[in-house]
C-alpha cells in the first residue's frame, strides 16, 4: 500500500522531536517504536508504525514481535514519566530481569550507572489492537520478504499481491530472480501477475492473465472477475477472452479442491463416527446390551482428558458431593504441558473401562437375557452419570485446550488438512487395527468371540463367561473413553456431551449390521462421506432441482441449510436402507439356537 | 400421606400469602421471570442475580415511592409455554407491578399475549431482532441498529469489502441477517460479496440470507473451508449470530484452518463476558464483540457497579448462587438499568399504575448507567451507547470504537434502500 500521509506524518514526527535535539536527524526505527509505545492516540500510533514501512533495520522485527506478544513494557516512574522497556537476561531470585531501553537498545542505567532490574509484574505491557497489529503486519510483510523461513516469505508475498500495490513490483521481481524455493517462486509469480492485472497497458494485462491462467490461484477469482467486468465495459474482446479463460482455469481448480476437500472431510467425519461407535459395536454389537450409557462413557473419557490437562497445569479443586477434592498440579509448561494429551489417551481408556466394569458388575450382568430391561436400566444409569458430571464439574462446559501439535494445518494444493483431523483418521485406523489384533490374535479375543456367539455353549466348554463378559464390556467402554479424549479436541466438553453422539453411534452400528465390526467401519465412512458430499454439493445442485414434482420449489432453496438437510437426507436414506436390509450391511449368521 | 402434606403446604402458602398482603402496604411486588433450570439457565441465572442485587441496592436507599421492592422469582425452566403460565401467575395471582424477564425471543413472544391481555409491564434486556413494539414491553435490549449495523459500520471503516453471514437457525439470526443484507446493499456492497447463501421465494425476492446451522451442531469443516475460500482474496470478515456452545467447535475449526482475526475477523453478537465462563477465550483472541456495555469500560460509574455487584455476591445468601469468577455483561447491565428506569418512571408518575408508568417512560427519562447515559423513547426502546471490543485472552474486551447515543429503532426491514 502506498503511504498516503507522508507529508503530515513528517510534520507530526518533526513536532514530536522538535523539543529534543533530534529535530534535524531522522529518528531511528527504535526511536519511532518507543514513541509509538508512548502514544495513546490509536490513529497516531498506527501512523508511526506505518512510517516504518520499507525501513531496513534489524531492530524492527524483534521489537514489533515483542509488542505483539505482550513482551514490550511501559515502566511508570514515581513522578509519572513513562519509559518503554524490554526485559533481557535471566530472572534473579525476585523474578526481576535486566531492563533495556526500547529507544536506544542499550541497557537502562540508573543515576549511579548501574543497570536497572525490573520485575514484569510491576510493569504494564504496551497495548495493541487489530488495526495496529495490521499496521505492524504491513511493516513486517516487507521485512519478511527477506526472511529465512520460506513460510514467512510466502505469507508476506501473498499479502503484497492481494493489496495489488504497484510500488512493490520491483521488489518482488528482484526476489523472483534470486529465490529458489519452488513454492515461494510460485507465490511471487502469482503476486506479480495480480499486481500487473491493474496495469493500464493491454499487453501487460494479457501476459498477467496468461500467467494467472497457468497458475490458477483461488485468491485471484475476485480480481479476475473484476478484470473481466472492466474489459467488457471497455469492449476489449482480447482481454475479456483471456480473463474468461483464466477464470475458467481457476474455477476448474476450485472444483478439484472442493472434491478433494470433501473427500478428506468425509474421511475425517467418518473417522469421528467410527471412533465414537466402535465401543458400542462391542457392547451392543457383540454383547447385545442396548447400552444407552455409551454416550456417558465417551463423556467420562472427555472429562478425564480435562482432569489430566489440569494436573499437568496448575491443578484444580473438584467440589465432589459437598467435599472439595484438591488435585495438585504439576505446573508444567511448554512441550511437557503439551504432552498432556498423549498421557490422557491411555488414562481416559482406563477410567472409562473402570466405570464400564463397575456398571457391568452392578447392573448389566443381571440383564443379559433381558435386552429391553437393559435398555431402561442403562438409560437410567446415563441420567445418573450426567447428573454426577454436573455435581462434580458444574453445568457449564469445561475447557480443554488443544495442544499445538493438534491445532495447525497443512495446505496441500489449496486443500486444508487440519492436524486434528489427520490425527483422528490415523487414530481411527490405529484402534481398529488394535481391536482386530485383540479379537483375532489373542486368547482373550478367542474367548470373547466364543462367549458372544453362544454364551451357554462357551460356558459348558469351561469358559468363565462372567469374566469374559466383564472384560468385553470394559473393553467397549474403554474404547468409548478413547473417543471422548479425542472428541474433547473438536467440540464441547459438558455434562450432555454423550447425548450428542449416542444417536449417531447407534445409527452407525445398526446400519453396519449388529455384531459386525467390518460393517461398522464401512457404515461409519459411508455415512460420513455421504453427509459431507451432500453438504458440499447440495448448494450447487439444488437450484437445478425445480423439476422434481411437488418438492421442486423446496429443493431449490437448500443452499443455506445444507448442514441440516445433509443430515436429514442421510437419516431418510438410512431409514429406506433398513427397509431394504433390516439387518444392516453385513448379516451375521450363526448356528446358535437362540437366534 | 402425600395428599396430606400437599394440603398442609397449600395451607401454609395461603397463610404466607395473607401475611404478605398484610405487609403489602410497605412493599411493592416485582416479578423476575427467567430460566433458572434447563439449557438457558447458564445465561439467565446471571440476570436473576443482578436483578436481586439491584433490588437490594434500591431498598437500601429507601425503595421506590417509599415502598421496599419485594421480588417474586419464578422459574421459566427454558420451557416456552411454561413462561406464559408463569407470567400469568405473576400478573393474576401475585399482581406484580412490573416484571423483569425473558432471554430468548421465543420466550418473549410466548409471554407477550399474557402481558397485553392483563396490561402488565415487561422489561426485556437481551439483544433481539426487532420488528416488534408492544405497549406492554419496555425494550431495554439492543435493537439490530444498536448492535449489528454499528458492527458493519466499523468493518466498512476498517476497509472490509466481503461479508460472510453465519448464524444459528432461529428467528433472531434470520431477521438480523435480512436487515444486515439490506444495510450492506444500501452501503454499496455488491450481492456477490455477501457470503453464506440466499433463499428466494417464487418471485425471486430474497427471503433469507446467510448460512445457518442447528443448535448443538459440531461439524463446521465444510463451512470453514467455504469461508477460507471466500476470504482468499482478502478484505473479508464474518458476521456471526451463532448461539451458545456451537461457538466452540466453530472457533476451534476456524483456528485450525489457519484463519485469524488479522486475515478474516469474526464479530459475534451472542458472545459477551458472561459466555466466556464456558468458552475458550484463547481461541477467540482478537475476534470482535459489539454490545452496549463492556465490563472493561473505564468509568467511575462502571467500576463502582462491578465492585458493588461482586461485594453483594460475596455476602449473598441466595441458594446455589455462583460466587467465583463472576463478570458483568451487557444483558446484565441492561437489566440493572431497566430497574432504575422503572423506578424513575414510577417516581415521575407518582404511581405504580402501568398506564401512568408507561406515559412517564414515553416522556423521555434518562439514567447514567455503567455503560453511559440511556434515555427512554416513545417507541418503548432506549437510546444508548454502542461499543465495539476486541476479545482478550482473559475473556474481557478491549474497546476499539464507540458510538454515542444510538437511537433504538425496531422497524428496520425495508428501511435501508
Amino acid at each position: 500500500m502506498t503511504h498516503p500521509l507522508p507529508c503530515w506524518l513528517r510534520a507530526v514526527l518533526a513536532g514530536l522531536f522538535a523539543a529534543g535535539a533530534l529535530a534535524a536527524a531522522e529518528p531511528t526505527p527504535r526511536q519511532i517504536i518507543a514513541r509509538a509505545a508512548l502514544t495513546e492516540d490509536a490513529a497516531q500510533q498506527r501512523a508511526l508504525i506505518s512510517s516504518l514501512l520499507g525501513r531496513a533495520d534489524d531492530a524492527i522485527v524483534p521489537l514489533l514481535e515483542a509488542w505483539r506478544k505482550d513482551a514490550l513494557f511501559l515502566h511508570t516512574a514515581a513522578d509519572g514519566t513513562k519509559t518503554p522497556v524490554q526485559l533481557t537476561g535471566d530472572p534473579d531470585a525476585t523474578g526481576a530481569r535486566v531492563a533495556s531501553r526500547v529507544d536506544t537498545g542499550g541497557p537502562w542505567l540508573d543515576a549511579s550507572g548501574r543497570p536497572v532490574r525490573l520485575n514484569p509484574s510491576e510493569l504494564t505491557a504496551v497495548e495493541h489492537n487489530t488495526s495496529l497489529r495490521r499496521a505492524m503486519k504491513g511493516v513486517l510483510d516487507l521485512v519478511d520478504l527477506a526472511a529465512a523461513d520460506p513460510a514467512k516469505r510466502l505469507k508476506a508475498i501473498q499479502a503484497i499481491g492481494l493489496a495489488q500495490d504497484a510500488e512493490k513490483l520491483p521488489v518482488l521481481q528482484g526476489r523472483l530472480a534470486t529465490d529458489s524455493v519452488p513454492a515461494v517462486r510460485r507465490a511471487l509469480r502469482e503476486a506479480i501477475a495480480l499486481i500487473q492485472l491493474k496495469d493500464a497497458r493491454d499487453e501487460v494485462k494479457l501476459a498477467a492473465l496468461a500467467e494467472l491462467r497457468e497458475l490458477h490461484p483461488l485468491a485471484s477469482a475476485d480480481f479476475l472477475q473484476r478484470a473481466l467486468q472492466e474489459a467488457r465495459e471497455r469492449q476489449n474482446a482480447a482481454v475479456a477472452g483471456a480473463a474468461r479463460a483464466a477464470l475458467r482455469a481457476v474455477e476448474d481448480h476450485r472444483t478439484t479442491v472442493d472434491f478433494l476437500g470433501t473427500l478428506f472431510r468425509g474421511l475425517s467425519l467418518g473417522s469421528i463416527l467410527l471412533v465414537a461407535a466402535l465401543g458400542l459395536a462391542i457392547t451392543f454389537g457383540l454383547m447385545r446390551v442396548i447400552n444407552m450409557a455409551h454416550g456417558e462413557m465417551i463423556a467420562v473419557g472427555a472429562y478425564t482428558t480435562y482432569l489430566v490437562q489440569n494436573v499437568f497445569g496448575a491443578g484444580l479443586t473438584i467440589p465432589c458431593f459437598g467435599l472439595s477434592v484438591p488435585l495438585p498440579g504439576l505446573n508444567l509448561s511448554g512441550a511437557a504441558y503439551q504432552g498432556y494429551f498423549l498421557a490422557a489417551l491411555p488414562l481416559s481408556f482406563l477410567s472409562a473401562a473402570l466405570v464400564g466394569i463397575a456398571l457391568e458388575r452392578s447392573v448389566i450382568q443381571f440383564l443379559y437375557r433381558r435386552p429391553l430391561e437393559s435398555l431402561l436400566a442403562t438409560w437410567g444409569v446415563s441420567l445418573v452419570l450426567q447428573q454426577g458430571f454436573r455435581l462434580m464439574f458444574g453445568a457449564n462446559n469445561v475447557q480443554v485446550s488443544s495442544p499445538s501439535y493438534l491445532s495447525g494445518n497443512w495446505l496441500i494444493n489449496d486443500v486444508i488438512l487440519g492436524w486434528n483431523r489427520v490425527f483422528v483418521i490415523g487414530f481411527a485406523i490405529l484402534i481398529v487395527f488394535g481391536m482386530w489384533l485383540v479379537l483375532t490374535k489373542t486368547p482373550l479375543g478367542l474367548l470373547i468371540r466364543a462367549s458372544m456367539q453362544n454364551r451357554t455353549m462357551a460356558s459348558c466348554m469351561g469358559v468363565s463367561t462372567g469374566r469374559v463378559n466383564l472384560l468385553t464390556f470394559g473393553l467397549g467402554s474403554g474404547l468409548a473413553g478413547l473417543a471422548g479424549a479425542f472428541l474433547s479436541q473438536i467440540g464441547n466438553v459438558g455434562p450432555s456431551l454423550g447425548q450428542g453422539y449416542i444417536i449417531d453411534s447407534f445409527m452407525v452400528v445398526v446400519v453396519g449390521g449388529v455384531g459386525s465390526i467390518g460393517g461398522t467401519i464401512l457404515s461409519a465412512f459411508g455415512i460420513g462421506g455421504v453427509d459431507q458430499v451432500l453438504q458440499q454439493y447440495l448448494p450447487s445442485v439444488a437450484p437445478g432441482l425445480g423439476w422434481v414434482p411437488g418438492l421442486g420449489g423446496f429443493l431449490q432453496n437448500l443452499a443455506q441449510d445444507a448442514a441440516v438437510f445433509g443430515k436429514i437426507l442421510v437419516l431418510a436414506g438410512i431409514i429406506l436402507f433398513l427397509q431394504w436390509r433390516p439387518a444392516g450391511l453385513f448379516v451375521i449368521r450363526s448356528r446358535g439356537l437362540e437366534d | 400421606m402425600k395428599k396430606l402434606t400437599s394440603l398442609l403446604g397449600a395451607g401454609a402458602l395461603a397463610l404466607g400469602a395473607s401475611l404478605a398482603s398484610a405487609r403489602a402496604a410497605e412493599t411493592v411486588k416485582v416479578g423476575v421471570l427467567h430460566s433458572l433450570s434447563g439449557t438457558m439457565a447458564i445465561s439467565e441465572t446471571s440476570l436473576r442475580d443482578v436483578l436481586l442485587f439491584t433490588f437490594d441496592e434500591i431498598n437500601a436507599k429507601g425503595g421506590v415511592l417509599g415502598k421496599k421492592i419485594e421480588p417474586v422469582v419464578v422459574d421459566g425452566a427454558s420451557n416456552w409455554p411454561l413462561f406464559a403460565e408463569k407470567a400469568k401467575q405473576l400478573l393474576e395471582q401475585d399482581k406484580v407491578a412490573v416484571t423483569f424477564g425473558c432471554w430468548t425471543s421465543v420466550s418473549r413472544k410466548s409471554v407477550l399475549p399474557v402481558f397485553e391481555k392483563n396490561n402488565g409491564l415487561l422489561f426485556y434486556p437481551v439483544q433481539y431482532e426487532g420488528e416488534e413494539e408492544s405497549q406492554n414491553v419496555c425494550y431495554t435490549a439492543e435493537a439490530v441498529n444498536q448492535q449489528a449495523t454499528p458492527a458493519v459500520d466499523y468493518y466498512l471503516k476498517e476497509g472490509k469489502k466481503k461479508f460472510y453471514l453465519l448464524g444459528s437457525d432461529y428467528v433472531y439470526p434470520q431477521t438480523t441477517n435480512l436487515v444486515l443484507l439490506e444495510y450492506l446493499l444500501s452501503k454499496g456492497v455488491p450481492l456477490a460479496n455477501i457470503g453464506g447463501g440466499f433463499r428466494k421465494d417464487g418471485s425471486g425476492k430474497i427471503i433469507s440470507a446467510g448460512k445457518y446451522t442447528p443448535f448443538g451442531h459440531t461439524d463446521y469443516q465444510q463451512i470453514v473451508a467455504e469461508i477460507k475460500q471466500f476470504a482468499a482474496s482478502g478484505d473479508a470478515c464474518v458476521i456471526s449470530t451463532l448461539n451458545g456452545d456451537t461457538n466452540v467447535p466453530f472457533f476451534k475449526e476456524y483456528a485450525a484452518s489457519g484463519l485469524t482475526a488479522e486475515t478474516c475477523p469474526v464479530v459475534s453478537f451472542s458472545i459477551s463476558e458472561d459466555e466466556f465462563r464456558g468458552l475458550p477465550a484463547d481461541k477467540l483472541v482478537g475476534q470482535l464483540g459489539c454490545w452496549t456495555y463492556f465490563q472493561s469500560i473505564n468509568s467511575p460509574a462502571n467500576k463502582k457497579f462491578v465492585a458493588d455487584f461482586q461485594a453483594w455476591l460475596k455476602k449473598s445468601t441466595v441458594p446455589g448462587i455462583v460466587k467465583e469468577g463472576r463478570v458483568t455483561c451487557s444483558p446484565m447491565v441492561l437489566s440493572y438499568v431497566g430497574v432504575y428506569l422503572w423506578k424513575a418512571a414510577v417516581e415521575k408518575a407518582g404511581s405504580f399504575d402501568v398506564d401512568q408508568v408507561r406515559a412517564a417512560w414515553k416522556s423521555g427519562l434518562s439514567f447514567e448507567g455503567p455503560g453511559g447515559k440511556v434515555t427512554t423513547q416513545k417507541n418503548m426502546h432506549l437510546t444508548k451507547n454502542v461499543y465495539i471490543g476486541e476479545t482478550k485472552a482473559d475473556g474481557q474486551f478491549k474497546i476499539l470504537s464507540s458510538f454515542n447515543g444510538v437511537y433504538g429503532e425496531p422497524w428496520l426491514k425495508g428501511k435501508f434502500k
